[in-house]
C-alpha cells in the first residue's frame, strides 16, 4: 500500500488531483460572495460535479458509454429519501409502505451512504452478466438498466410514490455540501484510476488485443469502475434530492442523462480534468443561457433569447466537440501548473509495475 | 530491377515508392519499393507479420501509406475513395476471402463487377459457372455455405469480373487442403495467361515461386531479397532472410 | 370470447406492424453504418409536424409532406453528422447520434414550444367496421396493411435491386464491398432514405391513431422498437422486422394478459429481455449471418 501511495505522491502524479480540488474550493468560496440565485446555481453545477466524475469513473477508465448512470442517481435518491424522509411525511406520501422504511428516519450522511451502496449494489448485480459484454452491446445494457429503472421506480407506488413527486425529504444540501462531495468524489475518481485495476482497464480501453487476451480479468476490472461508478452517482443522486427537498422520478431519465453525457463529452472523457472541466464549463454556460431566456429590459422593451435556446445549443455544442475535437476541452489530459510541463495521461506514459 | 529511378516504361502498371505504413507507433511496412509491368506476375513471400498485408492494403487503398506513392499507369492513388481503386484496374482477393456469406454465389459474382457498365456480365458470369459447375449448382446458395476451396475460386472469380489490369491475392493457399492449392494455383496460371498482372502474397513460397516471374522476399517491414525465383531459391541468405526470428534464436538480431 | 381474442389479435398485429418498421428503419442504418440512430424517434417527429401543416390542405398532401420532411432530415443528418464520423469508433458514434437526438428534439421545442398540438388526421379511419360479426377499428386494418406493403416493397427493394444488394453487401461486410468498388456514399444515403421513408409512414399512422403531435412523440416508439432491433439481431434485417413485430405483438399481449398490478411494468420486462439477450444470445433471434464483426 504505501509503495504504490508513494508512486502517486512522486513524479507530480498528484498534482491534478491538487489543482481540481483547489478549483472547485475556489469555486466554492466564490459562491460564498455571491447573491443566493447564483450560489444555488453553483451548488446544482458541483452536484452535477458529482454526477459526472461517477460517470467518468466507468466511461474514462473503460471506453464504454453508459447510459445508465442516471439510473444509479435514481437508486441513491429513492433509497435516501426513504430513510431519511420525517416518519410524517412518509405517512402522507407514502401510505403504503412496509412499516420497518415507514418509521425509520436516519440522519443525512447515513442516507446518503446507504443510497450510495444501493447503487453500487444494483451495479454490482446487474453488472455481473453485463460487464462481459463489449463495445455497443454493454451500452445498449447500460441503457437497459436505465429504462427498467425508470419504470420500476415509477410504477413501484407504494414504495416510490410512483409518477408522484416524493416532498418533505430534508435539505441539508448547501454549497459546501456540495463542494464536499465534490472533492470526495474527485479524490475517489482518482484514486481508482492511480490503481492498478484502474490502469489495467485503462491499458485495455487503448488496446483491444492485450483486452482480448487477459479477457476475464478485464471484466473483473469493468466491474469493479461500473461499482464504483454507480457509488459515486448514487451520491450525486441522494445529493439532488436533499438539495430540491423532492424526488421525482421524471428528472432521473434521457434529459438528465443527456446532461451528464454531454458534460463529461464536451469536457473530454478520457481524463478526470476533462469531467470537472465539463462540469463548471456547462453549468456556466447553461446559467448564462438561463439569463439570456430571462432577456434584457431595456426601457418597455424585453430583448430575450427563445425558451429552450439554451438546450439546443448544449446538444449542438456537443456534437461540434464530436465532430472537431473528440477529446473534449481537456484533449485527454490531466491538468498540470501552467508553467510546468504537462501531466501525461496514463495511457501515453504507463508508469512502470513496481 | 526495382530500380524505380528511370522513366516508368509504357508497360509499368503498378509503382510502389518508399511505401510506409504506420500502426499508432508500429510501422508495418518500412520503406518498400516495387514496380510491377503489365501481365506480370510477382509474388512477396515471408514470414508472419513481415508487413506482406499491410504492403497490400496500402495498394489497394485500404490503408493510408504514412509515407510514399502509389501509382497506377502513372496516376496516384492517394486522395482516391476507396471504391474507386478497382476502377483503376486494380482487384483484391483478400486474406479470409471475405465472400459475402449472406448472399447467393450468383450476388457475390454480380457485385464483382460493380465497376462495370458494360452488357457482358450475365455471359461472363455464365462462363464462371462453366468453368466451375460447383458454383452455378449453387448459384442461389448462401455463399457461405461452400467449402473454403469453392469459397477461394468464388472469391478470385468475383475479383476477375472487375477485368482488371493487376489481380492481388493475400495468401491465397491458407486453410486449404493441397488439392485445392492445385486448383487454385491452376487457376492463377490461367488468369496470367490471359494477360493479368498477379500480387501473390504467400507464405508458401514453393507454390507462389513456381507461378511468377519475380520474387521479393519481405522482413520487418522491408524487402530484404528480390530476384528471379530461381535466383532467390539458390540464395543461401533465402532461408535465413525467410525464417529469420523463428529459425535462429540465437541470431543477434533477434 | 371468440371476438375478443381477434381484437386483441388485430390490435397486437397492427401494434407489432408499427414496431416492426420502426425497427427495419434503425436495423437498415445499423447494418450499413454500425450507428445506433437515436435521430430516428426525430425523423419520425419531423414527420408528425409535417401532417400538421398540411393536413388541412388535403391528407395526400400531409402523407407527401411527412414522407419528404423525414426524407430530408434524413439525409440531412447523415450529410452533416454522420458522413464525417464514418469509421470513427461505435462509441464516438453513439454519443454522436444521442446528441444529433436531442439537437433536433431541443430546437423545435425552442420552434414550437412542447405542449401537444391536435391533429384530426384521417379521423374518417377511427370508425368501426363490423367483418364476420368482430367489430373492429378500420385504422387499425390499415395499419396492417401498409406495414405488410412496406415490410414486402422495402424487402423486394433490398433482394431485386442493384442498389439492395449492393445494401445488403454492405451490411455484411462494409470494407469488402467499398473494396468491390461499392460507393459508401450512395449506399449510406440511401438507407438513410428508406428509414426516413420509414419513419414517415409509422408517423402518419401514429398520428391518425392519436390525433396529437409533440416533439417528443417519436421517442417512446423508437425506444420500444429499439428492444426489437436488439432481440431479432443486431445488424440483420430479417431480424429487425421480425423482432419489432415481435415486441409490439408481446406489448399487446403483455398488456391483455398480465395482471393489473404487473401491466406498468411491461417495458421493464421488455428491456429485462433485451439484457437477456444480449448476455445469452448475443446475436439475436435471427442473426446476422456472416457478419464480421460481432458486436
Amino acid at each position: 500500500m504505501s509503495t504504490r501511495g508513494s508512486a502517486i505522491f512522486d513524479g507530480g502524479r498528484i498534482v491534478p488531483l491538487l489543482i481540481l480540488i483547489a478549483v472547485v474550493l475556489a469555486l466554492a468560496g466564490a459562491a460564498e460572495f455571491a447573491p443566493t440565485v447564483v450560489q444555488r446555481r453553483i451548488t446544482q453545477g458541483l452536484i452535477n460535479l458529482v454526477a459526472v466524475v461517477g460517470l467518468y469513473v466507468f466511461v474514462g477508465n473503460s471506453g464504454v458509454l453508459s447510459f445508465g448512470n442516471v439510473a444509479f442517481m435514481a437508486i441513491g435518491a429513492y433509497v435516501s429519501a426513504l430513510l431519511t424522509m420525517p416518519a410524517a411525511a412518509k405517512g402522507v406520501f407514502l401510505p403504503d409502505l412496509p412499516a420497518f422504511l415507514a418509521a425509520t428516519e436516519w440522519p443525512g450522511l447515513a442516507g446518503a451512504l446507504a443510497g450510495g451502496a444501493a447503487a453500487a449494489l444494483v451495479a454490482l448485480v446487474a453488472g455481473f452478466p453485463l460487464m462481459r459484454l463489449s463495445g455497443i452491446s454493454a451500452s445498449i445494457a447500460t441503457f437497459a438498466i436505465l429504462v427498467v429503472s425508470y419504470v420500476v421506480l415509477g410504477n413501484w407506488t407504494s414504495v416510490t410514490g410512483g409518477q408522484n413527486s416524493l416532498m418533505g425529504l430534508p435539505i441539508y444540501v448547501g454549497l459546501w455540501t456540495a463542494a464536499g462531495w465534490a472533492v470526495a468524489a474527485i479524490v475517489v475518481a482518482f484514486l481508482h484510476q492511480e490503481s492498478r485495476s484502474g490502469l489495467l482497464l485503462r491499458a485495455s480501453r487503448e488496446d483491444e488485443v492485450a483486452a482480448a487476451a487477459s479477457g476475464v480479468h478485464m471484466v473483473s476490472h469493468r466491474l469493479a469502475a461500473f461499482v464504483i461508478s454507480a457509488f459515486v452517482s448514487g451520491i450525486a443522486g441522494v445529493l439532488l434530492a436533499h438539495f430540491l427537498g423532492t424526488v421525482r422520478v421524471e428528472t432521473f431519465y434521457l434529459d438528465l442523462t443527456f446532461l451528464i453525457i454531454a458534460m463529461l463529452v464536451i469536457g473530454g472523457m478520457r481524463s478526470l480534468t476533462g469531467a470537472v472541466a465539463g462540469a463548471i464549463v456547462i453549468t456556466l454556460l447553461t446559467e448564462l443561457m438561463r439569463l439570456a431566456e430571462i432577456g434584457v429590459t431595456v426601457g418597455d422593451m424585453t430583448i430575450a433569447a427563445p425558451g429552450g435556446l439554451g438546450d439546443a445549443l448544449l446538444a449542438l455544442l456537443m456534437l461540434l466537440i464530436i465532430l472537431f475535437r473528440p477529446n473534449g476541452i481537456a484533449g485527454g489530459r490531466e491538468i498540470s501548473w501552467p508553467f510546468g510541463p504537462a501531466t501525461p495521461t496514463t495511457e501515453t506514459q504507463p508508469r512502470k509495475p513496481q | 530491377m526495382t530500380d524505380h529511378s528511370d522513366k516508368p516504361s509504357g508497360d509499368s502498371l503498378v509503382e510502389v515508392c518508399g511505401l510506409v505504413v504506420r500502426y499508432g507507433g508500429i510501422a508495418a511496412v518500412q520503406g518498400v519499393d516495387l514496380r510491377i509491368g503489365a501481365g506480370e506476375a510477382v509474388a512477396i513471400v515471408g514470414p508472419n507479420g513481415a508487413g506482406k498485408t499491410s504492403l497490400l492494403s496500402a495498394i489497394a487503398g485500404i490503408v493510408r501509406p504514412s509515407a510514399g506513392t502509389v501509382e497506377v499507369s502513372g496516376r496516384p492513388l492517394a486522395g482516391l475513395a476507396l471504391s474507386d481503386v478497382v476502377r483503376q484496374g486494380i482487384a483484391l482477393v483478400p486474406e479470409g476471402r471475405n465472400i459475402f456469406g449472406s448472399l447467393t454465389v450468383m450476388e457475390n459474382l454480380r457485385l464483382g463487377a460493380t465497376p462495370r457498365r458494360d452488357a457482358s456480365v450475365a455471359a461472363d458470369i455464365d462462363r464462371v459457372f462453366a468453368d466451375f459447375p460447383i458454383l452455378g449448382e449453387r448459384r442461389d446458395q448462401p455463399a457461405g455455405q461452400l467449402s473454403g476451396g469453392e469459397q477461394q475460386m468464388l472469391a478470385i472469380a468475383r475479383a476477375m469480373l472487375s477485368k482488371p489490369r493487376l489481380l492481388m491475392l493475400d495468401e491465397p493457399s491458407l486453410g486449404l487442403a493441397p488439392t485445392i492449392v492445385d486448383k487454385v494455383y491452376e487457376l492463377l496460371g490461367q488468369i496470367r495467361a490471359q494477360g493479368v498482372a498477379l500480387l501473390v502474397v504467400e507464405q508458401n513460397a514453393a507454390r507462389a515461386f513456381a507461378l511468377a516471374d519475380r520474387a521479393c522476399v519481405m522482413s520487418r517491414g522491408v524487402f530484404t531479397l528480390t530476384g528471379t525465383p530461381e535466383e532467390i531459391g539458390r540464395h543461401e541468405a533465402f532461408d535465413a532472410a525467410y525464417f529469420g526470428v523463428a529459425m535462429t534464436p540465437t541470431a543477434g538480431a533477434a | 370470447m371468440m371476438g375478443q381474442a381477434i381484437q386483441v389479435l388485430v390490435d397486437a398485429v397492427s401494434v407489432g406492424g408499427l414496431y416492426a418498421l420502426t425497427a427495419l428503419g434503425i436495423g437498415l442504418i445499423f447494418g450499413v453504418m454500425r450507428l445506433i440512430n437515436f435521430a430516428h424517434a426525430q425523423l419520425i417527429m419531423i414527420a408528425g409536424y409535417a401532417v400538421l401543416l398540411f393536413f388541412a390542405q388535403s391528407a395526400a398532401l400531409a402523407v407527401l409532406g411527412a414522407v419528404v420532411g423525414a426524407v430530408l432530415l434524413a439525409l440531412l443528418i447523415e450529410r452533416t453528422a454522420f458522413r464525417p464520423l464514418r469509421g470513427a469508433d461505435p462509441a464516438t458514434l453513439l454519443i454522436a447520434s444521442f446528441a444529433v437526438s436531442f439537437f433536433i428534439e431541443k430546437t423545435m421545442i425552442m420552434l414550437v414550444g412542447s405542449r401537444p398540438k391536435g391533429v384530426d388526421f384521417l379521423s374518417a379511419l377511427a370508425r368501426q367496421v363490423e367483418i364476420a360479426g368482430v367489430r373492429l377499428q378500420l385504422l387499425q386494418l390499415v395499419t396492417i396493411l401498409v406495414s405488410v406493403v412496406l415490410l414486402v416493397a422495402t424487402t423486394w427493394f433490398l433482394k431485386s435491386t442493384r442498389l439492395g444488394l449492393e445494401m445488403r453487401a454492405a451490411a455484411e461486410n462494409f470494407r469488402m464491398a467499398e473494396v468491390l468498388g461499392i460507393r459508401a456514399n450512395r449506399v449510406i444515403a440511401t438507407a438513410f432514405a428508406i428509414s426516413g421513408l420509414l419513419a414517415a409512414a409509422v408517423a402518419c399512422l401514429f398520428v391518425a391513431q392519436t390525433g396529437l403531435v409533440q416533439p417528443r412523440m417519436g421517442l417512446q416508439l423508437v425506444i420500444i422498437a429499439f428492444v426489437g432491433t436488439v432481440i431479432g439481431g443486431l445488424g440483420s434485417l430479417p431480424g429487425a422486422a421480425f423482432g419489432g413485430f415481435l415486441v409490439g405483438v408481446a406489448t399487446i399481449l403483455l398488456q391483455a394478459l398480465l395482471p393489473p398490478e404487473l401491466r406498468v411494468f411491461r417495458e421493464a420486462f421488455l428491456f429485462l429481455a433485451v439484457a437477456v439477450v444480449l448476455v445469452v444470445r448475443p446475436q439475436g433471434l435471427i442473426p446476422a449471418r456472416g457478419l464480421k464483426e460481432r458486436i
